[in-house]
């Protein structure tokens, strides 16, 4: 890790009143991100990740959620950050590409005005200096005749041309940190490459921090240096990505690894599931949220929840009582 | 390859009007051997889903036949057409919308015997009970929810039953796990595995995620643009792939390894627009070997090893002809 911490996370909890009842979406997540630095954030679907995501930026809905705890970016704390101070921030110190192209654009504005907004708004930028930078940030992501392309409507890009755009428009006002939720998915796997490709890129230029938040191992593993493994709103392992993938201690992320598909593996591979399913948030099981599905689990496990520890490795932690053993010459 | 179950014979499909009109499939043709798995890859707008659903006449087929069992299905018409077609059965990507959810899982998974009356009483309560416990649904438990009471999984779990239910010879898969999380994706190819062998059954199975494709399949098929680059044994078209689109595919394939090699060939562009397809070979606009022949000449389907074939003039397994772009 780096000299200078970015971004400190700690012990946040956000939490939605739903009509059943109260629903924890994240619970005592905690780390550090350093400048220059990209961390992934691995979950499935309900782990919190992309709530996790929103409580960073300071995106919430303004009744029904309680967010606790503490974000500090660049040292000015987001959790309970007047509207004013975080459009501050927004655009200049963080900004987020979410997942679907097609609907984080406005479908009847030039792409080239949605760029020069935050040009304009943010920076205070005139129309004719907007519109140079704009076409400029439209050629840094690869958008080929990007001069013409400036008035085209959304709909008549390709997915992957929108992403790009979006992307363009998050690295507007030259943020410290970027927050991709899910960039890739629903895009086909040649164009996902190349988004991929260009998110690294960027950030190399920019000397970016970036949180590349999916459900895709395969997306983290070789374009981020740390991982945070999350499970039903609490970060289960975290650590450096080699770490993760090869010194794993929390059943859980081994679970998660055996049971994707590899491109390597030999055609009818038996894959290793995981029995049932992601748990419900509103009924929580009360130990570990893992252990009914864990085959390691005991009944500690299922009445006392376990915290985050240290493992062998510096900055690797899981939480779990009844670790894997480190597979001795294993790389994944 | 066993005898074959399956056969399409240049199968095309063209959408739309005189002068708009999209070639979304041109020209494929394919064997599917009794109790094998083809995996049909390809990006979006391809032709995979179209095809599959040409194969079922859910799209009516512009050109080519479809032979199930000897038997011609593009011949074939009205009563005589929905009872050939009752030996294949389609299961479709998204699972909570192929179900109706205000219906019982019972219900559902019993539609096609009630359709067809091949089952009543009893007996009916016996096929459908055992179909569900076979997907991993107990039936005295949960036979009684409504669809709309299952999570994605589930649901496909009971598509899946009620697909095995009028015993179909031939399971077209398209998209099946691409909704689902990880873990239960898992669930879903390895009960695929599972019934297949139970069945006997054989598999079309469409996808665009190149890992879960070779995961399952005997042979693959890859698509570009509404034809056909590439059909060979899964393990050697994925070890040495002879067309130059499904190396390029391959290599944007992301492994959830952080020691696999960063490959930095990544295909250019787009594809081109199936309205104004590019003559000669579909794939020539991005391809690094092109030539004026590719331009010119639309490569045929040809064999480069026992069981693999190519369309491309330049295969990558083969040694370059004399003046041939390396």
């Amino acid at each position: 890790m780096s000299d200078e911490t970015l971004l400190r996370v700690r012990e946040v909890t956000t939490a939605f009143d739903t009509p059943q009842g109260r629903l924890t979406a994240v619970d005592g997540v905690s780390f550090d991100l350093a400048a220059h630095e990209s961390l992934g954030v691995v979950g499935e679907s309900g782990s919190g990740k992309t709530v996790l995501s929103r409580t960073i930026m300071g995106l919430q809905p303004r009744r029904g959620v309680a967010v606790t705890g503490s974000v500090r970016l660049n040292g000015a704390e987001v959790v309970g950050a007047s509207e004013g101070a975080k459009r501050e921030l927004w655009g200049r110190q963080v900004a987020m590409v979410f997942q679907d192209p097609m609907t984080s654009l406005n479908p009847v504005v030039k792409v080239g005005k949605q760029i020069d907004e935050v040009l304009r708004v943010r920076l205070g930028m005139n129309r004719a200096a907007a519109r140079a930078r704009a076409i400029e940030l439209l050629e840094m992501v690869g958008i080929p005749a990007a001069d013409s392309r400036y008035g085209a409507y959304p709909h008549s890009l390709s997915g992957g041309m929108r992403q790009r755009v979006v992307i363009a428009i998050a690295l507007a006002g030259s943020p410290q940190l970027l927050l991709a939720d899910e960039p890739t998915t629903g895009l086909d796997v040649t164009i996902q490459a190349q988004i991929l490709n260009l998110l690294d890129e960027v950030q190399g230029r920019l000397g970016m921090s970036m949180i590349l938040v999916t459900h895709d191992l395969g997306v983290v593993a070789t374009r981020t240096s740390r991982l945070v493994v999350m499970y039903a709103g609490r970060v289960v392992e975290t650590g450096t990505t080699r770490d993760v993938f090869a010194r794993h201690r929390m059943p859980y992320t081994r679970a998660l690894l055996e049971s994707s598909p590899k491109v390597s593996n030999p055609s009818h591979t038996r894959l290793a599931a995981i029995p049932g399913r992601p748990p419900n948030l509103l009924d929580l099981p009360t130990g570990c949220a893992f252990a009914p599905r864990c085959a390691y689990a005991t009944d500690r496990c299922r009445t006392e929840r376990p915290v985050l520890e240290p493992a062998d490795e510096p900055g690797h932690l899981f939480a779990c009582f009844n670790p894997l053993p480190v597979r001795v010459g294993s790389p994944s | 390859m066993n005898e074959s179950l399956l056969s399409v014979r240049d199968l095309s499909v063209t959408f739309g009007p005189r002068g708009r009109r999209v070639s979304a499939v041109d020209g494929v043709s394919f064997d599917v051997g009794a109790g094998e798995t083809l995996g049909l890859v390809g990006e979006s707008g391809c032709g995979k889903t179209t095809t599959g659903r040409a194969l079922m006449r859910i799209v009516e087929p512009t050109a080519g036949t479809v032979t199930l069992e000897g038997v011609d299905l593009t011949a074939a018409s009205g009563r005589a057409l929905r009872e050939q077609r009752t030996a294949m059965q389609m299961i479709f990507q998204d699972p909570i919308s192929s179900l109706n959810p205000r219906r019982r899982a019972r219900d559902i998974v019993a539609e096609p015997l009630d359709c067809w009356k091949r089952a009543t009483g009893e007996e009916r309560r016996r096929i459908v009970e055992e179909l569900l416990a076979q997907v991993g649904i107990d039936p005295v438990a949960y036979g009684d929810r409504y669809a709309r009471q299952f999570s994605g999984g589930q649901c496909q779990r009971i598509s899946i039953a009620r697909a095995l239910a009028m015993r179909p010879k031939l399971l077209i898969c398209d998209e099946v796990v691409s909704a689902l999380d990880v873990s239960v994706q898992a669930q879903i190819l390895n009960l695929l595995e599972d019934l297949k062998a139970e069945y006997g059954l054989t598999l079309l199975f469409i996808a665009h995620d190149l890992a879960v494709v070779k995961n399952i399949s005997d042979r693959v098929a890859v698509m570009y643009l509404g034809r056909l680059c590439e059909i060979g044994p899964a393990d050697t078209l994925y070890d040495a792939p002879a067309h130059p689109y499904t190396k390029f595919l391959l290599g944007a394939a992301l492994e959830a390894d952080p020691e696999a090699p960063r490959r930095s060939e990544v295909l250019e562009g787009e594809p081109p627009s199936p309205l104004n397809p590019p003559s000669g070979c579909r794939f020539r606009t991005r391809c690094p070997f092109a030539t004026e022949r590719c331009a010119t000449e639309t490569p045929e389907l040809r064999e480069v090893a026992p069981g693999h074939q190519v369309a491309c003039h330049f295969p990558l397994t083969l040694a370059r002809p004399e003046g041939a772009p390396a």
